[in-house]
């Protein structure tokens, strides 16, 4: 379980966190909503220690993780995608999944990458080949992929479905649906598509201007209007 | 804009160049020759590094080869002023004014050729090119021992101090106290029971080398230059041209020829001037109290001191060069050159084309190091590819960085500081019983930590230092 | 046309030497985006550690390992003292950087060696062989050199290609921030590039010693040809580098074979310019596979 109690942070006068607190549970997906400039990314980033914070903390298993940094992150169990491409398209499919495990103790690595690979047949085709030349979609597999690598408790998921088609899009979050079921992960899923996250989260929470405006089932949520209308212009 | 703003914009910046002009030209006449020669030195300097604040500051292109486009200008110099002779109108030879023109007109193509190419270049391939100018190009001018003098370099004894190049400004404005300043000099030399002897012993003092210069003998490591009898600083040593008592003495060849030896190219000497070692003849590192209480300073045929007319052309090229870069930073075209530099592609979407901003930038810094290029070739009263090697662009680059990147009043106290600071540094060290060894690369040191520590903790150089200082002030209240 | 291939065959022995120092140049850039244009410096400095070592115990063995080790701490102290510092920056706060700690090296060198060129013994014979009756311009030492190129050209691809430190290293040039999200060490990482660049540095100074003498500034120019043999090259291919690199020192043993010596700049710039015209990223540079 993941707990942030308080979270604040600031670029230079812009706050763009202000006192963020949620729990998103193991075994099923929590999705934050919320426009452009929400503050959602920011909070991705300093749960992953990319950015420090100002104040507050987060605690996955009862165990602090703001303060330390995003290697270390990673060595407690807390992986993050990045929004956007984060594969490095200049090394092969096979590099850049082996990447998340490095760390790890060689017998180990060996035997997620497999089990990856069972879960992701087309990365274990073009295992060789440079990742530039994978479709949009694999890469973002490539990229979830590379963060099971360090066998994770908790994923943390920026926008997966940018740039995707709808199509893909509702693939790749039942996927992440399915592995935080199965793998008993807490899933925290960031995304501006508010109709397709709430679709496979259990919990939603909409954010605005640096602060959460609302915690609710993610049915909830989504039968609310009113909400949409005030937070997602959609 | 509306047109009559702009035009008053000039209006206001050409008397502050002309009240610039007027105290700098008085300054020089009012100090001994050894301050005319720093202050010739530092506008020279201020000159050159005006086209870097512009290339490096405004533009973001970073160039390791402003030095080598020096050399185009003091080559252009030296050969049409040493080669032709203009027609004489109203009384006067202008060929000194003709040459510097043409020395401009050979910036602005080498500019443009450059430019051309370096237009499409990033960050370190752009400096990788440019630094291989700076080292190819001054060479090229080995390959024409006719014309260019080889890896000698060209004396020029023309067309000073007969001839009309002596009789602009310096001559008008420095009439008033130009006797004075005669007489006392002819005092001192009248002191000196071998005045030739002065004079060559004073060139030591005042080799370029103390400030940009070039390497001493010392420095050569090539087998030629150490064993060979025909190594450029035998062929030219003061001792051999002192008999023909041509200011040249001043400023010995040999100090700055150096030769086009790799070895030389980045000595640490280059950069300051300091001899490297502690061997058998180096050029004497004085310390700079016997710099301070030496006189010098030669009276020409004109009835003026070299130094002092030196300055004056220095001073007045720096002048109309400053008041055309500030001109150029302040008008449409500075805003440009920053609008390409910070965003490429949005500068491109509004109409600007990033390639032609660059390749401008480019001929306007090498026109300016070009015209300083002529005015170091008579500052020398010599051109050779020693005199403007690697070690000249980094010390333009060193300036520019001291001063503030994109600042002209910084590329100003940048020149200042180019040429105090060895002579401060080799204050500093003093009494305090160093060797040679050291002291003479204590500059050098200084050189290179400021430029690390610069870019560490102030990037914005002393301009930067000061902008913040005078910022904390003022939120103070 | 003997001569042809005399010149060529001289021009190997430098051309090895440039591959390493270029080598280097690529180590750095790979690993932090910065061209070290101190690297010369730092490698005349070890160079002279080398010397002094040398000369305590005659051992030419020891004066490199001795190179090596210095080479290694003074990439880390350059690196963490100047250049991570300064990563933050634009790329010309890191070119102007390396270039001051270019000019600190070199005075300080020469106020505690002097600026007089000393020599430094190889360690076996450096005269011209003779094969067939006839005496080529190759010497015991200067196979002595391309074996030490080659063997460090294999160590250092296999190192990038086959390890997880390899991999390491180059997910740290390429993405510090997914490789620090993977869990790698970055700074770490760029901190052993520089390391390792001083190293392959170290043995590129130690290696030319014998043939150029030592002193404050005698590598100065080998920094314009190793610069112009890895931007040729790409900046990013150790192959590329090493190609270019010896292919440079050929160009330049035509060069001042069939011409002067004082050409071989002249020649360099023009091979740089050509290059940069027809492919501003370098003759490697982007487009074609970095994988090595
Ligand atoms: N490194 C930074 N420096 C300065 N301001 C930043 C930085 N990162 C984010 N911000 C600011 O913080 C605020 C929140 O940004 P953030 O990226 O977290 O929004 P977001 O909800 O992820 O938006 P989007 O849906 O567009 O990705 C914005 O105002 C942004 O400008
Ligand atoms: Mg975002």
């Amino acid at each position: 379980m993941l707990e942030v109690k308080q979270l604040s942070v600031s670029f230079g006068a812009v706050r763009a966190l202000d006192a963020v607190s949620l729990i998103v549970p193991r075994g099923e997906v929590t999705a934050v909503i919320g426009a452009n400039g929400a503050g959602k990314s920011t909070l991705m980033r300093t749960l992953a220690g990319l950015v420090k914070p100002e104040s507050g903390s987060a605690e996955l298993d009862g165990a602090v993780v703001t303060g330390r940094s995003p290697e270390d992150i990673v060595r407690t169990g807390m992986a993050l995608i990045p929004e956007g491409r984060s594969t490095i398209p200049e090394l092969t499919v096979e590099e850049n999944l082996h990447l998340g495990g490095l760390w790890r103790p060689s017998a180990e690595r060996k035997a997620t990458s497999a089990e990856i690979y069972d879960m992701f047949p087309v990365l274990a085709e073009r295992r060789r080949m440079r990742s530039d030349t994978l479709s949009g979609g694999e890469r973002q597999q490539l990229a979830i992929g590379r963060a099971l690598m360090c066998d994770p408790t908790c994923l943390l998921l920026d926008e997966p479905s940018l740039g995707l088609a709808p199509l893909i899009v509702t693939q790749i979050l039942q996927l992440v649906n399915q592995l935080a079921r199965e793998k008993n992960l807490a899933v925290l899923l960031v995304e501006q598509n508010a109709v397709t996250a709430l679709r496979v989260a259990t919990t939603g929470i909409i954010m605005n201007l640096g602060t959460v405006v609302r915690v609710g089932t993610a049915e909830e949520i989504a039968a609310d209007d009113e909400l949409r209308d005030a937070y997602l212009g959609s | 804009m509306p047109s009559w703003l702009r035009n008053s914009r000039l209006l206001v910046h050409a008397p502050l160049f002309i009240a610039i002009w007027l105290v700098l030209s008085r300054l020089n006449v009012m100090v001994e020759p050894l301050m005319s020669y720093y202050l010739a030195l530092a506008a020279m300097y201020a000159t050159a590094m005006f086209g870097m604040v512009i290339l490096v500051g405004l533009s973001g292109q970073v160039s390791l080869g402003n030095g080598a486009l020096m050399a185009v200008g003091g080559y252009v110099f030296a050969v049409t002023s040493l080669n032709w002779q203009t027609v004489p109108i109203l009384g006067m030879q202008w060929n000194a004014v003709w040459s510097v023109i043409f020395a401009g007109l050979g910036g602005v193509i080498a500019g443009l050729i450059i430019g051309l190419l370096a237009a499409r270049l990033r960050g370190p391939y752009l400096a990788g090119l440019t630094l291989g100018i700076a080292v190819g190009l001054p060479s090229i001018a080995a390959r024409f021992p006719g014309l260019l003098g080889g890896s000698q370099g060209l004396m020029l004894t023309v067309p000073y101090p007969e001839g009309g190049y002596a009789t602009d400004t310096a001559a008008a404005i420095d009439a008033a106290v130009e006797s004075d300043a005669a007489a006392l000099d002819l005092a001192l030399s009248g002191t000196s029971p071998v005045p030739s002897d002065a004079s060559s012993g004073s060139s030591d003092m005042l080799t370029p080398s103390d400030v940009t210069g070039s390497s001493s003998p010392s420095d050569m490591l090539t087998p030629s230059d150490v064993t060979g009898s025909s190594s450029p600083s035998d062929m030219l040593t003061p001792s051999d041209v002192t008999g023909s008592s041509s200011p040249s003495d001043m400023l010995t060849p040999s100090d700055v020829t150096g030769s086009s030896s790799p070895s030389d190219m980045l000595t640490p000497s280059d950069v300051t001037g300091a001899g490297s070692s502690a061997s058998a003849d180096p050029v004497p590192m004085p310390s700079a109290s016997a710099i301070s209480s030496t006189p010098s300073g030669t009276v020409t045929d004109a009835g003026f001191i070299l130094e002092q007319w030196q300055a004056s052309v220095s001073i007045a090229v720096a002048c109309i060069a400053g008041f055309v870069a500030l001109n150029l930073v302040r008008g449409r075209q500075g805003r440009v050159w920053k609008a390409v530099r910070d965003d490429p592609i949005a500068a491109a979407l509004s109409g600007i084309s990033p390639a032609a901003s660059k390749v401008s930038a480019f001929v306007v810094s090498s026109l300016f190091a070009a015209l300083a290029g002529a005015v170091f070739a008579q500052i020398l009263t010599y051109v050779g590819p020693g005199a403007y090697g690697v070690a000249l662009s980094l010390s333009l680059l060193v300036g520019v960085v001291l001063g503030g990147r994109g600042s002209l009043v910084g590329a100003v106290i940048g020149a200042v500081l180019l040429v105090g600071l060895p002579a401060a540094v080799s204050n500093l060290a003093g009494d305090r019983g160093w060797s040679d060894q050291v002291t003479n690369n204590l500059p050098t040191l200084a050189y290179g930590l400021l430029l690390v520590l610069v870019v560490l903790i102030a990037p914005g150089g002393v301009m930067g230092l000061l902008g913040s200082g005078w910022r904390r002030l003022t939120t103070r209240r | 046309m003997t001569t042809f291939i005399d010149y060529l065959l001289g021009g190997f022995s430098s051309g090895a030497v440039i591959a390493l120092f270029a080598l280097a140049l690529v180590l750095v850039w790979r690993s932090t985006r910065i061209v070290n244009f101190a690297q010369v410096g730092q490698a005349m400095f070890t160079t002279f550690i080398a010397l002094i070592v040398q000369q305590a115990t005659g051992s030419w063995f020891l004066a490199l390992l001795a190179g090596l080790v210095a080479g290694a701490i003074l990439g880390l102290i350059v690196y963490a003292l100047v250049l991570r510092p300064v990563q933050r920056l634009d790329t010309s706060g890191s070119i102007i950087a390396t270039f001051g700690v270019l000019i600190s090296l070199q005075a300080l060198a020469a106020m505690i060696w002097g600026g007089e060129p000393q020599s430094f013994p190889p360690p076996v014979a450096n005269d011209g062989l003779e094969i067939g009756g006839r005496i080529w311009p190759i010497s015991w030492y200067d196979v002595l050199v391309y074996v030490v190129t080659a063997v460090l050209v294999v160590a250092l691809t296999l190192l990038f290609t086959r390890t997880s430190l390899g991999l390491s290293m180059r997910a740290s040039a390429f993405n510090p921030e997914v490789a620090k999200l993977s869990g790698i060490r970055v700074n770490r990482m760029l901190a052993f590039g520089w390391a390792l660049a001083g190293v392959v540095g170290a043995v590129a100074g130690v290696l030319i010693a014998p043939t150029a003498s030592l002193s404050p500034n005698s590598f100065d120019i080998l920094l314009i040809f190793a610069f112009t043999a890895a931007v040729v090259g790409g900046l990013d291919s150790l192959i590329g580098a090493v190609a270019f690199g010896v292919g440079t020192g050929l160009v330049l043993a035509l060069v001042t074979g069939y011409g002067e010596a004082g050409d071989a700049p002249i020649v360099v710039l023009i091979l740089l310019a050509i290059t940069l015209v027809v492919r501003p990223g370098g003759a490697f540079g982007r487009g074609k596979s970095r994988a090595v």
